[in-house]
């Protein structure tokens, strides 16, 4: 048990070498602890996509700046994909991120740009917004079993209805400029070394809170959980209204951080910003190997997938071609991508499921 | 005679103006198995969402060790120990062995400020528990669930259930989906609960099933129930026509039995 | 400079005559003007309705009036601009002004003015073969294509020989006239222009933009200018340059312009906006309009563009005055 042990210890790097050691009857066995990890497959799609690119995109593509080019996208992406994938996990959506972003960015801007309130106070009433949407979209799943879908598609709407709409009232505008103070622009959003953005500092905190959460805390059992069976859940006693709740009230957080982020690094906030960041997030989600139907996924899964689609969508512009074909590349990869995490999930279940002797 | 560890009189359970349950009474014993038979829509399902704190009787009393008791949630229900394991076992198929035998009772250990998932101690629990079943085959807690046949999951279920110190088990037509071999698998399985003391409550509309195991049967008829007694005192083919409700089933049966041997197994349960 | 004398003109005659409005009601009736325009609440349309609204100034102290209508929402916008229309006709109007959103849902409206032998005069939308498709008086608005060809002329003037236009909307009619008509004005003074489309899983994330054109500054150093299709691109082509480490070499041009992007060129950090103008397509359509009804006045300039405005380092004060006003 000893291997099974520090494998556990080494979820966001899997290393073969430790499957290999143990002795011959538990060779069989081995492969299959690699195999099993559905993430196998999202780590062979980001390296994969990382070897084609760097293959067209040359010596550009693999300077620091075009690190950086795909890390900044990754980063932002990443630190909505975490709390996105753990609702999915939990068997749950939510669209409402889309407009929860742009809220954000103009809460900012509006308290502290606008009417010059310190930074400090406009970057936690954007983050305010943030949990109080997350916390409506999570209760309203809860109290009203509308699927959650339909909830923050409501919600998706309704927030920018209010965010251009007040907006309007109280600036005349639809984008309001920015200017924040060190430190905190140079804590949140800037760039270090002229190249790398902050937020990819975040994301890799993020990242560790919520590979404890999911894979070390009893809280990731209950996620799990709750996406395999809500029933069973909760009659095995795991306090599920709180747990969804508190889920939802993650991914507004996360989508409203992302949001004031913005506003920072870009000095300037902008209504109509954020919507791509529903279905990327998703996709990076999907790609990471986590299941749509909810009740399977890990982190590191989610930040190869986050990695994955940063890489296509921004390797492109290092490569000669028609920028225009992009989008069908990311299409071909989400397919491929997807492919994969099954055939490796079957694999999973093949190898553990073996014929009886 | 010993006080039943849960007893049933006259309960009735309707659903607005539709009658579900009526005049149901039943003693259930520790160390004892009750075998529920009945037909598709006989009203066995309602009868265990009533044992399990799912619904509550419209009328009548439930009791447990003789004093009367009403739940409130199925979690009430598990937390005086009665446990209920549905057709397909393990309900979370993408989680591992030792998650999924600790859900909603994680062991932890701490690691300085933190409280950490204890997977050693959860998978070695749950394989232990599961082997000590006869499964021998589960030797690692980290296999995911879904990769179990469906006897294996039903041994997990039941394991786990034992594990937390079930009183009543409730086991929702175990052996429904499984092969002939996997079926007397969990069979054993049963009567090795009942032989710990568990009161075992075994609903299956599988006569041949019912026999193996039980001591005491019930059959419900459209809500009612039709005929109780105790082990020998029916023959398999009074049984079978009994919960058909009268009808000669015996010719029936014993062909869709042949069909079944010859065919060596069922169908393999979902996974 | 004949432009600021006409509002200066107007707003005096404004002042003057509303004093008097009151003492001489037995003049001539004035014009009744009905303008459809956008929401009011939208900012862009609030810029022209400031515009009519001024110009309605004039009209009210000829005894006149002007009559701004709008849809409540955008959500059916041809159907209701159609609406709009008929319910202007159905008031006896002297004149109309109207945006030709959707031509298939607005033109039966449109005709219906002009057989009932009301000056129209088309504005924001649909160009001058629409004024001429439907009969009416003339043309007020920009012309996409053509602000492009301004910009590009300006970028050929001040030295910059290859462009990429940043068209995050690929696909879309109005910003690949923009898209063009950069090309072809920079190509008058030999230069190059390549547009980079961004696939819309970029649209709406500023990071993704930015990343996206430092690559392509990156690959293809011969690059010296970069053109955002609005003002929200704008911000992120403004960080994408430095991190290239191109910000002594690469000029960034924008359509459309915000408090962000004003605030730059100020700052000598943006070389210039591209700016239609939206106050003086209601000011402009509606004093036309109130001319040709109360003195029979006709402008013979077909179509009356009123951009490309370009804002740069040399009158962004007054932008930034103009824009605090509301006007801009």
């Amino acid at each position: 048990m000893t291997s099974d042990a520090s494998r556990a210890a080494t979820t966001a790097a899997p290393n073969p070498a430790q499957d290999a050691a143990p002795p011959a009857p538990r060779a069989r066995r081995s492969l299959g602890g690699l195999l099993r990890r559905p993430e196998t497959g999202s780590l062979i799609g980001l390296a994969a996509v990382f070897a084609f690119f760097s293959f067209f995109g040359g010596a550009d593509f693999l300077s620091a700046g075009g690190f950086a080019s795909w890390l900044n996208v990754a980063s932002e992406l990443g630190i909505i994909a975490l709390p996105v994938g753990l609702l999915m996990i939990a068997g749950q959506l939510d669209l409402s991120i889309g407009t929860i972003l742009p809220a954000s960015s103009m809460t900012v801007a509006i308290v502290s740009g606008r009417f010059g309130a310190p930074i400090v106070v406009g970057i936690l009433a954007s983050l305010a917004l943030g949990l109080a949407v997350g916390y409506l979209n999570g209760a309203l799943v809860v109290r009203t079993k509308v699927p959650s879908f339909v909830v923050t598609l409501a919600t998706l709407f309704a927030v920018a209805g209010f965010t251009l709409g007040l907006s309007v009232i109280l600036t005349g505008s639809t984008s309001v400029a920015l200017t924040a103070p060190e430190p905190a622009k140079g804590l949140i959003g800037d760039y270090v070394g002229g190249k790398f953005q902050t937020s990819i500092f975040w994301w890799i905190g993020a990242v560790v809170v919520v590979e404890f959460v999911l894979h070390r805390s009893r809280y990731g059992n209950w996620i799990l959980a709750l996406g395999g069976d809500p029933v069973s859940a909760r009659n095995a006693g795991i306090p599920v209204d709180r747990l969804t709740i508190a889920l939802f009230m993650a991914s507004g957080l996360c989508a409203a951080f992302v949001g004031m982020e913005q506003a920072i690094l870009f000095n300037s906030a902008q209504v109509s910003a954020g919507q791509s960041f529903i279905f990327n997030s998703i996709i990076a989600v999907v790609v990471g190997g986590v299941l749509l139907t909810g009740g399977y996924g890990t982190v590191a899964g989610i930040v190869f997938g986050t990695m994955t689609f940063a890489i296509v969508n921004q390797g492109i512009f290092y490569t000669g071609f028609d920028a225009n074909w992009a989008s069908a590349i990311i299409g071909a990869l989400l397919l491929a991508a997807v492919l994969m995490n099954n055939t490796f999930r079957n694999m999973a279940m093949s190898v553990a499921a073996r014929p009886k002797a | 005679m010993p006080v039943p560890l849960l007893k049933l009189t006259n309960v009735n359970k309707s659903f607005g103006p539709i009658d579900v349950l009526h005049g149901i009474s039943l003693e259930i014993f520790a160390g004892e198995t009750l075998c529920l038979l009945g037909d598709n829509g006989a009203g066995k399902s309602t009868l265990i969402k009533i044992l399990s704190g799912v619904h509550k009787p419209t009328t009548g009393a439930v009791e447990m060790d003789g004093a009367p008791l009403a739940f409130d949630s199925p979690r009430d229900a598990a937390e005086r120990g009665i446990a209920t394991v549905h057709q397909f076992g393990g309900t979370f198929p993408l989680m591992s062995i030792g998650r999924s035998f600790f859900v909603g009772a994680e062991p932890t250990r701490r690691v300085g400020p933190l409280r950490v998932f204890d997977r050693k101690t959860a998978n070695e629990t749950a394989v232990r528990a599961v082997r000590k079943l006869g499964i021998t085959r589960i030797d690692d807690g980290d296999r995911l669930v879904g990769g179990l046949s469906g006897g294996e999951r039903q041994a997990l279920a039941i394991a786990r259930a034992v594990h937390f110190g079930a009183k009543v088990l409730i086991l929702d037509e175990p052996t429904a989906a499984l092969g002939v071999k996997e079926a007397a698998h969990v069979l054993r399985i049963v009567l090795q609960a009942r032989q710990s003391g568990i009161a075992v409550v075994f609903i299956t509309h599988n006569v041949v099933h019912a026999l193996t195991v039980g001591d005491h049967f019930a059959v419900l008829i459209r809500g009612a129930k039709a005929a109780d007694f105790r082990k020998g005192e029916k023959s398999r083919e009074e049984i079978t026509d009994l919960m058909a409700g009268g009808e000669h089933m015996a010719e029936l049966e014993a062909e869709i039995e042949g069909f079944n041997a010859a065919a060596g197994q069922a169908p393999e349960a979902v996974r | 400079m004949k432009l600021g004398k006409t509002i200066m003109a107007a707003a005096l005659a404004a002042s003057a005559l509303a004093i008097g409005a009151g003492a001489d009601f037995a003049q001539a009736k004035g014009a009744k003007i009905f303008v459809i325009g956008g929401k009011a609440d939208d900012p862009f349309w609030s810029k022209v309705k400031k515009g009519a609204d001024e110009a309605g100034l004039v009209a009210k102290a000829n005894g006149g009036s002007v009559t701004w209508l709008g849809p409540a929402n955008y959500d059916n916008l041809g159907p209701d601009a159609a609406k709009l229309i008929r319910t202007a006709l159905s008031q006896h109007p002297d004149a109309i002004v109207g945006p030709d959103w959707v031509p298939a849902a607005e033109d039966d409206a449109f005709k219906a003015v002009v057989a009932a032998h009301v000056p129209l005069i088309v504005y924001n939308a649909g160009g001058m073969d629409a004024a001429k498709r439907l009969g009416a008086m003339n043309y007020v608005g920009s012309d996409e294509y053509v602000a492009g060809v301004g910009g590009g002329e300006y970028l050929g003037a001040h030295g910059v020989k290859h462009a990429i236009c940043v068209n995050t909307l690929p696909g879309t009619s109005n910003i690949e006239a923009r898209c063009k008509g950069i090309a072809d004005g920079l190509a008058k003074s030999g230069g190059k222009t390549t547009e980079l489309p961004l696939p819309s899983s970029n649209f709406g994330n500023p990071t993704a933009v930015a990343q996206a054109v430092k690559a392509a500054l990156i690959k293809d150093k011969s690059v010296d200018a970069l053109v955002a299709i609005g003002a929200g691109d704008a911000d992120a082509l403004a960080t994408a340059i430095p991190q290239a480490g191109l910000a002594d070499k690469v000029k960034l041009a924008s359509f459309d312009m915000d408090e962000a992007g004003l605030a730059r060129i100020k700052a000598g950090k943006q070389f210039f906006a591209i700016d239609q103008q939206p106050y003086l397509q209601g000011f402009l359509a509606v004093s036309l309009l109130n001319g040709y009804v109360d003195y029979g006045v006709d402008l013979p300039t077909r179509p009356v563009l009123t951009g490309p405005g370009i804002v740069d380092a040399s009158n962004v004060d007054a932008t930034l005055a103009g824009a605090k006003a509301g006007a801009r």
